[in-house]
This record gives structure tokens, C-alpha cells and sequence, in this order.
């Protein structure tokens, strides 16, 4: 991969390197969303699973394809095949675009390779998930009405509105960048085990 | 393609498919009258009949039919417990169904080269496209290959925790073998040629593509007036 480092610009292997990871990164990511279903706590905690669970592949990502755009090619298909299944706010999509945005940076600063940079970068990448919730906290009134109408029963309005504390904001914030922080390490630990052994990173 | 060898369905263009999609998701966050949803619904679900998805369509109305029943029948009269923990879902699911319906058409009547066409022609760049096809291609392998480690894990009595693990090392080493095997024949095939694309696929707007894009806008409009 030595001629990966010069060359920055995406060729086909990378492309389909991302293709193919954004498809694993999505089907954890698409499991905790639909678990937020059940009940609100889950829902206001997803960001956080995702970020313990999905670590592996896009560790993985950001370790073969060491290049600007890869982290956000992620994101924009995530995002895309999100929006194809009707599930997908403006919120979220400013605030994993922004979060993008940031993780690229960050890769760029810490040059692509080491671990440390790809972390934060996959830190702050998690709390893009953190747009699906918040429209609680951001328009918390509409909300609480447009969820009402929409036919959810009285219980979970309440639960809604209960949890909606500024305590659970912060939870919410903080919850991806432990889980992200947690999700780092067990990739680098399967990256010990089994994949350097293995010669796929 | 395919045009002449199968006239009894309706073929649609990729571009059209892409903005019932859209359109789809706009009615289902606009609309807030029941009966704007089901005739959208039973319109999308005739639109899929039409293009010859009928067992899809069958099964779809089956489980509309079942959300509906559910909600405004079966959850008031019903226990307590029952409509508390299931209500949730039953109304994202609801909300879902329209893009459900054309992701389905989609998904059955489209091959994926035919969608590359059509995105490349509303000038989207390559870059997003091929990584894109590729994770829309890669889902049926994947769970393919889900299926197989799990027979395996079976056979091998693993259980717990452990389990996590054994799943996702093997899909992690098999996704980075297929990413080689896809690049190298990829490659081959001439996908980083600068050069413009070129397609056998004629693709065109016919008159059942605008028909149904104006009865779609009209639908839009419908439900943001209505909501």
C-alpha cells in the first residue's frame, strides 16, 4: 500500500473498498435504529450502541483506504439509503454532515494511518447518529404534537417528554463518544487477533 | 431494453422510479390525513401490480392491511399491554410504506446497471456511484454469507457472547477478499477509463413516465394542502 500514501485520489479499489463497508456499517447501524423503536431510552441511547458495534468496519475502511472523501463517501450512502427508506430529517442530515466534514479533517491532520487519528475520527463520526433524536430537544413542543397526531400512544409521549431533561442531552452527547471511544478499541483488538494475522490490513 | 420481449408490463425509467422515491418520502412527511395516505398507498400498490411485482404487492397490501387493522381496531378494544409496546412500531411502519413500495419496484425491476445509467445521466459523479451501486449490491451477499457463518457457529455449538465475535471477523475478512476480487474484475472491465461511459441501455422518458410523475406531483401538492 506505499503507493496508496502518494496517490490521493480514489481509484476503483477504494471505492468499492467503501461500497462495501458502508453496506456493513449500515446493516448495524439500520439493527440499534430499529431497536430505538421500542422505547424512547433506546432511541436517545442508539448513537451510543451504534458507535460500540460499528467500529469494526469502519475501522477497517479507514485503515485500507487511506484517502480524503473516504469517511464521507460513508456517510453520504448511509445517508442516501436512509433517505431511500423514508427515515431521514433535516437535522440529521446537517449533523452527520457536519460531523463528516470534522472527521475528515481530523484524518487529514493525523495523515491517515495512525490509529489514534482514525479514532477520534470515528469518534466524531458516531455523533453524526446523535440528528436523530435531537429534533426532541430542538423543537420540542412540535415535536411532542406531531408525534401525538401521528397516532403514538399517550405512554410514550410522556416517556418522551420526560426524558427530553437537559441531563439527557448531554447523555445523548456523551454516550457516542464513549461508545465510539469503546468501539475503537475492540476493532483494534480484533485487528491483533485475527486480521493483521490474517494480512488484511 | 426488454421492451419488446415483455409488453404486458409496464417498464418504467430508472429516473422516474428514483422520484417516486422522492416523492414518496414527501407525502409521508407531509401528509397527516388517513385517507391521503391509503390512496396513496393503494395507488402505489396498483403502479407496482401494473409493472408486475404482484406478489410483492399482495404482501405489502397484506401487511398495510394488518397496520391498519391493528391500530384502529385491535389497539383500543384490545389489552393495554399489547398497544403500549407495539404501537411504536406499528406507526413507523405505516409511515414507511410508501417508500417501502417503491423500494420494491425498484429493487425487483431494476438491475442495478440500469439505476448506474440513469444516476450518471442526472450527472452524478462516478465516485459516489460506484461505491453506492456496490453497497446496494453487496446487502444480498451479505446476508447470504450471515446465513452460512451461522450454519457454521451450529455446527460448532458457539453460543453467548463469543457469537459477536464469530460473526463479525469472518464477514469482516470475506467483505475485504470481495472488495479485492470486485476491484480486480472491476479493473479489468475498465472502470477507471477517464473516458465519458457509454451504454447499451437506451433509456428515455416515455408517456407512462410523465403520466405518473404528474399523478405523483398531483399527490404532493394533495397531501401538503390537506396536511
Amino acid at each position: 500500500m506505499s503507493n496508496a500514501n502518494t496517490d490521493k485520489k480514489m481509484k476503483g479499489k477504494d471505492l468499492i473498498t467503501i461500497g462495501i463497508f458502508s453496506a456493513i456499517y449500515f446493516v448495524i447501524n439500520f439493527a440499534f435504529m430499529l431497536m430505538g423503536g421500542i422505547h424512547p431510552v433506546l432511541w436517545m441511547l442508539m448513537p451510543g450502541f451504534i458507535a460500540v458495534f460499528a467500529g469494526i468496519p469502519f475501522m477497517l475502511m479507514a485503515a485500507k483506504v487511506q484517502k480524503p472523501g473516504a469517511v464521507f463517501l460513508m456517510g453520504l450512502i448511509t445517508a442516501l439509503i436512509y433517505f431511500a427508506t423514508g427515515q431521514f430529517t433535516l437535522v440529521i442530515l446537517i449533523s452527520m454532515a457536519s460531523t463528516c466534514i470534522l472527521a475528515e479533517v481530523a484524518r487529514i491532520v493525523t495523515k491517515y494511518n495512525s490509529f489514534k487519528g482514525n479514532s477520534v475520527a470515528y469518534v466524531i463520526f458516531s455523533l453524526g447518529m446523535v440528528g436523530s433524536p435531537l429534533p426532541i430537544w430542538l423543537f420540542k413542543a412540535d415535536f411532542l404534537a406531531q408525534i401525538t397526531e401521528q397516532g403514538m400512544p399517550a405512554d410514550y409521549v410522556s416517556a418522551v417528554e420526560a426524558l427530553s431533561s437537559n441531563a439527557m442531552l448531554i447523555v445523548l452527547f456523551v454516550a457516542p463518544i464513549i461508545g465510539g471511544i469503546i468501539g475503537a478499541f475492540i476493532a483494534r483488538g480484533l485487528f491483533k487477533k485475527h486480521f493483521v494475522k490474517a494480512g488484511i490490513v | 431494453m426488454n421492451r419488446s420481449g415483455r409488453k404486458h408490463t409496464l417498464k418504467f425509467d430508472p429516473r422516474t422510479e428514483l422520484l417516486l422515491l422522492v416523492m414518496a418520502n414527501v407525502v409521508a412527511f407531509t401528509q397527516h390525513s388517513i385517507w391521503v395516505e391509503i390512496a396513496w398507498v393503494v395507488s402505489l400498490l396498483l403502479l407496482i401490480i401494473v409493472c408486475g411485482c404482484k406478489k410483492a404487492a399482495g404482501k405489502l397490501a397484506a401487511a398495510f392491511g394488518i397496520c391498519l387493522l391493528l391500530q384502529y381496531y385491535i389497539f383500543p378494544n384490545g389489552p393495554k399491554i399489547l398497544a403500549s409496546s407495539f404501537t411504536i412500531l406499528v406507526s413507523y411502519a405505516r409511515k414507511i410504506f410508501p417508500c417501502l413500495i417503491v423500494g420494491t419496484l425498484i429493487l425487483q425491476k431494476t438491475p442495478v446497471r440500469e439505476l448506474m445509467v440513469a444516476l450518471r445521466k442526472c450527472h452524478i459523479p462516478q465516485g459516489l456511484i460506484i461505491p453506492l451501486s456496490v453497497t446496494i449490491r453487496y446487502f444480498p451477499a451479505l446476508k447470504e454469507e450471515v446465513g452460512y457463518i451461522r450454519d457454521a457457529m451450529k455446527l460448532r455449538n458457539i453460543h453467548g457472547i463469543e457469537k459477536l465475535e464469530c460473526l463479525l471477523v469472518p464477514i469482516m475478512i470475506s467483505a475485504t477478499t470481495t472488495a479485492e476480487e470486485l476491484s480486480a474484475a472491476a479493473v479489468t472491465r475498465g472502470i477507471e477509463n477517464p473516458a465519458h461511459k457509454t451504454s447499451m441501455i437506451v433509456m428515455k422518458f416515455g408517456g407512462q413516465d410523465f403520466l405518473c410523475l404528474a399523478f405523483g406531483v398531483m399527490f404532493c401538492f394533495i397531501s401538503i394542502m390537506v396536511g
